[in-house]
């Protein structure tokens, strides 16, 4: 298929943001994604570009890394001045060498680049094509599609993902008298290593992850043998050749689903997985047979053994059209030896001493259309300075925002093999069920224009846990919803603190007698701020309303609240409280409603009665028949929980 | 909420939250039913008729399967005389003179019983069970004798399954019941017993069991499997760990390698063991070994080391099975095989090496060909 010629070229622009800065930084540089498996000039995503070294080095090996195989750096998009081309030009050629350094020094690259530059001054976008490294010239590119695709639906139509974990231990040996052979010794033994991947009496099992109902493909297997390795490297760019086609040949569609149920939309979370497992074959012919022997080889002086645990764990994206085995060998063997090549690079410099605890995941951050692999070295836990920094990096690098943990060990994807079976499901001894308000019917006042929680919450009300609290627990209720969602969003990972924990805290910090553990008394906004600064370390907002009819009036700061923070509010008004979850209002009309969460509830947990029973629903401020929700002759108090700037 | 341990053949049952306990006995899954290859045990039969000697005693070979329940007999091997020339089992005639002699004198007494030489039957158990392939084990003892002898020799037989199967249980830990079979000459029949193999064996151990003639050898499949393995061990200084001889080291590692196998997993005909089904394909089946890619590991770290242990090969291996049987049966008797091969050949070179030399410690250059 020849490609089209770049008086025709057009630049797809799947990613939902494409300018990451908004400061406009003259010089900023992002790197723009695509794929060899896609259409030419299509915009997956975008990275800034961290490292601003002449020879990027440190930008391509941490590109090496993040990003997985099937996917690569297309172009490049810096923020210049009014003369555009000039501007894409630098950006042009910094791919050019960013790609260089990638493929360490693969064959000469003279792929087209898209280069892109945005004008400081207006903001305007300008995308040109570089045919080749060696013109100066750029083709201005006349047509540039953005498509709004939030959840990557051409990606995971089109194409699937492909996960190899293998632990690997690898002993080397070295004289014990001259230690400064262990690197020499250890490169070899990694080379070693390597060389064995692409061995005849290697297997690779390909299977599917996701064992759902319903008839599973048998796993398939392939034999190292098989694979002609060596014979030609093929440049992972190209797709096999029409003469390499034969005519059973199995593709990677052959372990996908063939029709997703309607509800699960495309993304990366829902994606077709095929699991790639190395074994080796000891039963595979070896031309070397004989009866078995055991002989002893001296050394010649002195070794010491070390063993070096190399956690590798790999995933690939790969066109469901594409065969399996150019799948394995051109992008999961790469991505093993690349991984293999890192792990070793970080390992190197503490041979001799504690080896860097180094674990591998993957992630699906939101915004990014595709999972990106991160290697993070847990020796000291996340929470040392050192991970911290590695993680702004990343979210830098991402483009995601810094006051939100995203990329901690508890938000990688689990890609183990189980059924994919969430959320509202009973765990033993959890009882609460999730972020209720999902299906609910809508407020009735506007169209999509509701500002709503960020996050995963659990639900907790009235005498749950066999507690009694009914009359005089809602608010310490209502303060469990409000933890559940910190933990869910992994800022904390202590346990939802019961009422008696709650009382305890109050009288620790000197707020409350110590009669008062153990006691009936309700609590308001001011207490669950002190609570949540003491366990979580989280600081509040509080509103206060001489009387309940000044809160519709507030409605778009709320609004702006749940669109910033996205954090539940605590309502705390008269003898009652509530949990917020999100608010709606007509700018025009004045009509407003809330979504309200009541943990006056006293059943059990069932979604429907929760729902039709309007536990948690939409209250408009003033029904149908004129009457108020918020009562005009209290006081209310109102909890704005802030996120903690923290990643 | 309950417990369930096991406990040689006591299961005990504890409810997690109490302390109580009950105990359960479950009666052990023994076979119940067992068929003989017609050709060869009517064979045996017609020579054992013909030579008319009194008694003898031999080795059952066949297979045992505690999934579908049922036993298979394959053949009978007579027990030889022993060095000194004398048989292994001999009828002793223990004279009542209190009752009268009986008319027929062809005709063996009520009162008599059979001596058995179980410590040689034993040894030519365990000479046997070495040589025979994957599937195919030493499932009990024969005795040709009369009736009475046979009901009065109860002691005797059970010390003889025992030696047996203590003789054997090296190669095959899990043996938990025997059969005894006795051939009956007058009247001429077959009677089958299953024991339960316990660390005492009484008549209470004995339980009778169906037994019928019928065509056990052509149904069988046969899996091959070629197995070629190459390890590299270090051996450590001298003074790190307790000396250890060469033999020493080789039988550890082969306990390493018995694990491993154990977890490794198969391939039959190139298709992975799925499901686990009965193989209703005809024809020799072949069977592949898959490990993980590089995950065996016989070195500990920051160690210091002399030398390294190069123990590698290849071995062909084989197992039988009754076509009903499910194939993971055929995967782990390919595995025992393979396993009991590197065993015995080890076995009868350290046999072979101890008469010869002096033990060899580590350090020492010999190489070991086997």
């Amino acid at each position: 298929m020849a490609p089209p010629s770049c008086e025709t070229a057009t630049v797809r622009v799947l990613c939902p943001k494409l300018l990451l800065s908004s400061g406009n930084q003259p010089g900023a540089l992002q790197w723009l994604i695509g794929s060899p498996f896609f259409p030419p000039f299509t915009v997956v995503s975008t990275f800034r570009c961290i490292h601003q070294s002449p020879d990027l080095d440190q930008e391509s090996d941490d590109l090496r890394k993040l990003l997985p195989k099937g996917f690569e750096v297309i172009g490049g998009l810096i923020v210049g001045d009014s003369d555009a081309e000039k501007s894409a030009l630098e950006a042009v050629r910094a791919t050019r060498r960013l790609r260089k350094s990638i493929s360490e020094g693969g064959e000469l690259d003279d792929e087209k680049i898209v280069g892109a530059s945005v004008d400081a001054g207006t903001g305007a976008i300008h995308f040109f094509i570089s045919k080749t490294e060696k013109l100066a010239k750029l083709e201005p590119v006349a047509s540039v599609v953005y498509e709004e695709d939030k959840s990557g639906k051409y990606l995971w139509e089109n194409g699937c993902l492909l996960h190899c974990e293998l632990p690997i231990k690898l002993p080397f040996y070295f004289p014990a008298s001259s230690p400064s052979e262990s690197k020499k010794m250890f490169s070899e033994a990694v080379d070693a290593v390597i060389t064995q991947f692409k061995e005849p009496n290697v297997v690779y099992i390909a299977e599917t992850l996701k064992k759902a109902s319903g008839d599973v493909p048998k796993p398939v297997v392939l034999r190292g043998k098989d694979f002609g390795f060596g014979a030609d490297a093929s440049n992972i760019n190209r797709l096999p050749a029409a003469e390499d086609q034969v005519s059973d040949i199995i593709s990677c569609s052959h372990l996908c689903l063939n029709s997703k149920p309607a509800a699960l939309v495309n993304s990366a979370e829902n994606a077709d997985k095929i699991q790639i497992s190395l074994m080796l074959n000891r039963s595979e012919k070896s031309p070397t047979s004989g009866a078995p022997v055991a002989e002893y080889f001296p050394a010649m002086e002195e070794a010491r053994v070390i063993v070096v645990d190399l956690n590798l764990d790999v995933l690939t994206y790969a066109p469901k059209e594409l065969p399996l085995m150019h799948a394995v060998s051109n992008l999961v063997i790469p991505a093993l030896v690349d991984q293999l090549y890192s792990l070793k690079k970080i390992i190197l410099p503490h041979l001799l001493m504690e080896h860097p605890q180094l674990r591998i995941y993957h992630f699906n951050p939101p915004g990014v259309l595709h999972p990106i692999t991160t290697i993070y070295e847990l020796n000291y836990g996340e929470t040392e300075m050192k991970q911290v920094d590695v993680r702004k990096s990343l979210h830098m690098r991402l483009g995601l925002p810094l006051d939100r943990p995203l990329l901690r060990t508890a938000n990688a994807l689990d890609l183990s093999v189980n059924d994919d079976s969430r959320s509202n499901t009973k765990k033993r001894g959890s009882i609460q069920l999730k972020d209720v308000h999902i299906g609910i019917p809508s407020s009735g006042v506007s169209e999509d224009v509701a500002s709503v929680i960020q996050g995963s919450y659990e639900y907790y009300h009235y005498l749950q846990d066999s507690f009694d609290d009914s009359g005089w627990g809602c608010a310490y209720r209502s303060l469990q919803t409000i933890i559940s969602w910190f933990r869910l969003q992994h800022y904390t990972s202590i346990s939802v603190p019961s009422h008696r924990e709650i009382q305890q805290t109050l009288v620790e910090i000197g707020d409350k007698d110590p009669s008062f553990v153990g006691s009936r008394e309700w609590i308001g906004a001011i207490e669950l701020s002190f609570v949540l600064d003491k366990l979580l370390g989280v600081s509040c907002k509080i509103m206060n309303f001489r009387s309940g009819s000044e809160l519709p009036e507030k409605c778009r700061e709320l609004a702006l609240h749940f669109e910033t923070q996205g954090t539940p509010i605590m309502i705390g008004g008269g003898v009652l409280a509530y949990t917020l979850l999100g608010v709606d209002y007509d700018e025009g009309s004045g009509d407003c409603a809330f979504l309200i969460l009541d943990p006056h509830y006293t059943g059990g947990e069932d979604h429907k009665k929760i729902v039709n029973g309007g536990w948690c629903g939409w209250k408009k401020a003033i029904d149908s028949k004129g009457k108020s929700f918020f009562l005009h002759n209290k006081f209310y108090n109102l909890l704005l929980p802030q996120r903690p700037n923290m990643v | 909420m309950f417990d369930v341990l096991k406990q040689q053949d006591v299961y005990t049952c504890r409810h997690k939250n109490s302390v109580s306990e009950c105990e359960i006995f479950l009666h052990q899954t023994m076979v119940k039913a067992v068929v003989g290859e017609e050709a060869r045990l009517t064979s045996a039969e017609d020579r054992l008729s013909r030579s008319a000697i009194p008694a003898e005693v031999g080795l059952v070979i066949g297979k045992l399967s505690s999934v579908l329940d049922r036993g298979f007999v394959f053949d009978l091997i007579p027990t030889p005389s022993n060095d000194a020339g004398e048989p292994a089992c001999s009828v002793l005639e223990t004279r009542d003179d209190k009752k009268k002699p009986s008319k027929s004198k062809s005709q063996s007494s009520e009162s008599s019983s059979l001596s058995i030489d179980s410590d040689w039957v034993a040894e030519h158990a365990r000479q046997v069970s070495r040589m025979l392939l994957g599937g195919v084990k030493v499932v009990g003892i024969y005795v040709w004798a009369s009736d009475s002898a046979f009901k009065n020799s109860t002691m005797i037989l059970c010390q003889a399954i025992k030696a047996v199967s203590d003789a054997i249980r090296h190669l095959d830990p899990a043996l938990d019941e025997a059969l005894l079979i006795h051939i009956c000459y007058s009247p001429r029949r077959w009677n089958c017993r299953t024991c339960l193999l316990n660390s005492s064996i009484t008549s209470s151990s004995l339980r009778p069991c169906d037994f019928k003639l019928g065509r056990v050898l052509s149904s069988l499949q046969r899996f091959k499997c070629n197995y070629s393995f190459n390890f590299r061990l270090p051996i450590y200084s001298k003074g790190e760990s307790s000396r250890q001889t060469f033999t020493e080291i080789l039988r550890q590692e082969l306990a390493v390698h018995e694990k491993e196998l154990k977890s490794a997993n198969a391939m039959i005909d190139g298709y992975l063991v799925h499901n686990d089904e009965p193989c209703n394909t005809e024809g020799e089946h072949e069977i592949e070994l898959l490990f993980p890619f590089m995950k065996d590991i016989r070195a500990e770290a920051t160690k210091n080391v002399t030398g390294i242990l190069h123990f590698g090969g290849s071995i062909h291996s084989y197992a039988y099975l009754n076509v009903k049987e499910p194939v993971s049966q055929a995967v782990t008797d390919i595995k025992a095989d393979i396993t009991r091969s590197l065993q015995s050949r080890l076995d009868i070179i350290c046999d072979e090496a101890e008469q010869d030399l002096n033990p060899t410690d580590v350090g020492d250059d010999e190489e070991l060909r086997y």
